[in-house]
């Protein structure tokens, strides 16, 4: 139980693991942004072309991207449920008692299936290219302009780092007084749902009084070894934007050109 | 352990805080990936999610409850938009708790307070992100006078993602109640 992975990261030496976790992260959040403004199937088989490029770049099987797809099949089909039903218009093709399918309906949904793909398609280039302590060290430095404002951006960051130390360990540690439990006759996965949370009851409750206890040891730990404060702690992986991280943003910014060019010329 | 967390210092930036924070915001990511059912999109249930009631004891949680919604939602499949929304949805609603149950001595009051503010507050924000990231001008849909579409998709979403969220808070509110009884979880 040791081995646990916490997110969905394959290691790798594709030209998308290569890049800094920063660019990752800021090629991913305007894509997402800018592909809200797609509205027609030009800007949408732009955006498609764009990420079907970049999951050719991480050099990963498909079936990896396929298994981002799998746990949010049930949101994507109520999703477009949704907007079969509720998206006026016309022409009117049948009625569900007091809903209407349309023809506009239909292509909402198509439009919103997409979409779902698109934005699963670009977490999963990042998620699964970039270990979470790259992601948290990687926030912590795109973040750092807040600290002007007064967010303790370095303590936070700590936090998070302590935290992602910790989750595999809590994980665990879960696993063990699981199966202590089950030894003394428990069972977790048998019963209605009532009686399944209860039996969470008993496994929460060790877990948080070791939780605590390791908490207060470690910051005692950190004490002893001259622990100060966040803010003047050295880093051992230090960010360094490098060639590749250049040719990347080009790229994005001229995703993003094109993408407004397509749009515009063709709303004439 | 009690004589211990006596002696937490209150400030944000101390050892004990820090760390403390840390470990609470591990156990929401722990609990999420060990009992996962179903812990993302709609028609979720994410045991987890009864550590909301934490925030009605101290205004460490909040934070602490952020930043594990964040490293839960690192594996999430839709990204950006469940870190964004889901961190921040998290801190409004914990910090509501937190204001609202500050002068509530007893733990069931508060339990049932933060009950109240997740169940309402919290899955209206989670709705939102649903409807905004999904279907806000997809194709351009929802025209002007497009019979409530928008309002109707948010509650088609807010309905879906209460059930499984007010049995997290039943469960939860239970074992943070047993807590309650054995650490002061104010300190």
């Amino acid at each position: 139980m040791n081995n646990i992975m916490i997110g969905r990261f394959v290691p790798g030496n594709s030209w998308v693991h290569r890049l800094d976790p920063r660019t990752k992260m800021i090629v991913t959040f305007v894509y997402i942004i800018v592909m809200l403004w797609a509205n027609n199937w030009q800007t949408y088989a732009w955006t498609a072309a764009f990420v079907v490029a970049l999951v050719k770049l991480t050099d990963q099987p498909f079936k990896l991207y396929w298994d981002g797809l799998k746990p949010i099949f049930w949101l994507i089909l109520f999703t477009v449920i949704l907007q079969l039903l509720f998206t006026p218009g016309t022409p009117i093709l049948f009625s569900v008692g007091p809903f209407q399918v349309t023809v506009p309906g239909i292509l909402n949904a198509i439009y919103v299936m997409v979409r779902f793909v698109l934005i699963i398609l670009m977490s999963t280039i990042l998620t699964l290219t970039t270990p979470p302590t790259s992601i948290a060290n990687a926030l912590e430095s795109l973040l750092s302009p807040f600290k002007k404002i007064g967010v303790p951006v370095a303590e936070l960051a700590l936090m998070l780092a302590i935290a992602l130390r910790f989750v595999p360990l809590l994980m665990d540690e879960m696993q063990k007084i699981m199966n202590a439990q089950k030894s003394r006759g428990m069972s977790f996965s048998t019963g209605g749902p009532i009686k399944r949370a209860k039996a969470i009851i008993p496994l929460l409750i060790p877990l948080f009084i070791g939780a605590l206890q390791r908490a207060l040891d470690l910051a005692n730990a950190m004490e002893v070894r001259g622990f100060k404060d966040a803010v003047q702690r050295t880093k051992y992986r230090i960010l360094s934007y490098q060639k590749i991280d250049k040719v990347a943003f080009t790229a994005l910014i001229g995703f993003v050109i094109i993408f407004f060019v397509i749009k515009t010329w063709l709303h004439g | 352990m009690q004589k211990n967390l006596a002696k937490t210092n209150t400030s944000i930036g101390s050892v004990q805080n820090i760390t403390l924070i840390a470990v609470i915001a591990a156990v929401y990511a722990a609990i999420t990936f060990v009992i996962q059912p179903l812990a993302f999109g709609p028609v979720q249930l994410r045991a987890s999610e009864g550590l909301n009631h934490l925030a009605a004891w101290h205004k460490r949680y909040i934070i602490a409850l952020g930043l594990g919604v964040f490293i839960a939602n690192l594996v999430s499949p839709l990204g950006w938009i469940d870190w964004i929304f889901g961190t921040m949805g998290t801190v409004i609603m914990t910090s509501i708790t937190y204001l609202v149950t500050r002068r509530v001595k007893r733990a069931v009051t508060k339990i049932v307070i933060s009950s109240v503010v997740v169940a309402t507050i919290g899955m209206a924000i989670l709705a939102a992100e649903f409807t905004l990231a999904f279907n806000i001008g997809a194709s351009g849909a929802f025209p002007s006078g497009s019979n409530g579409g928008i309002f109707a998709q948010w509650l088609a979403y807010y309905l879906s993602v209460m059930p499984g969220e007010v049995a997290s808070l039943i469960a939860g509110g239970i074992v943070i109640y047993a807590l309650s009884k054995m650490i002061d979880l104010s300190k």
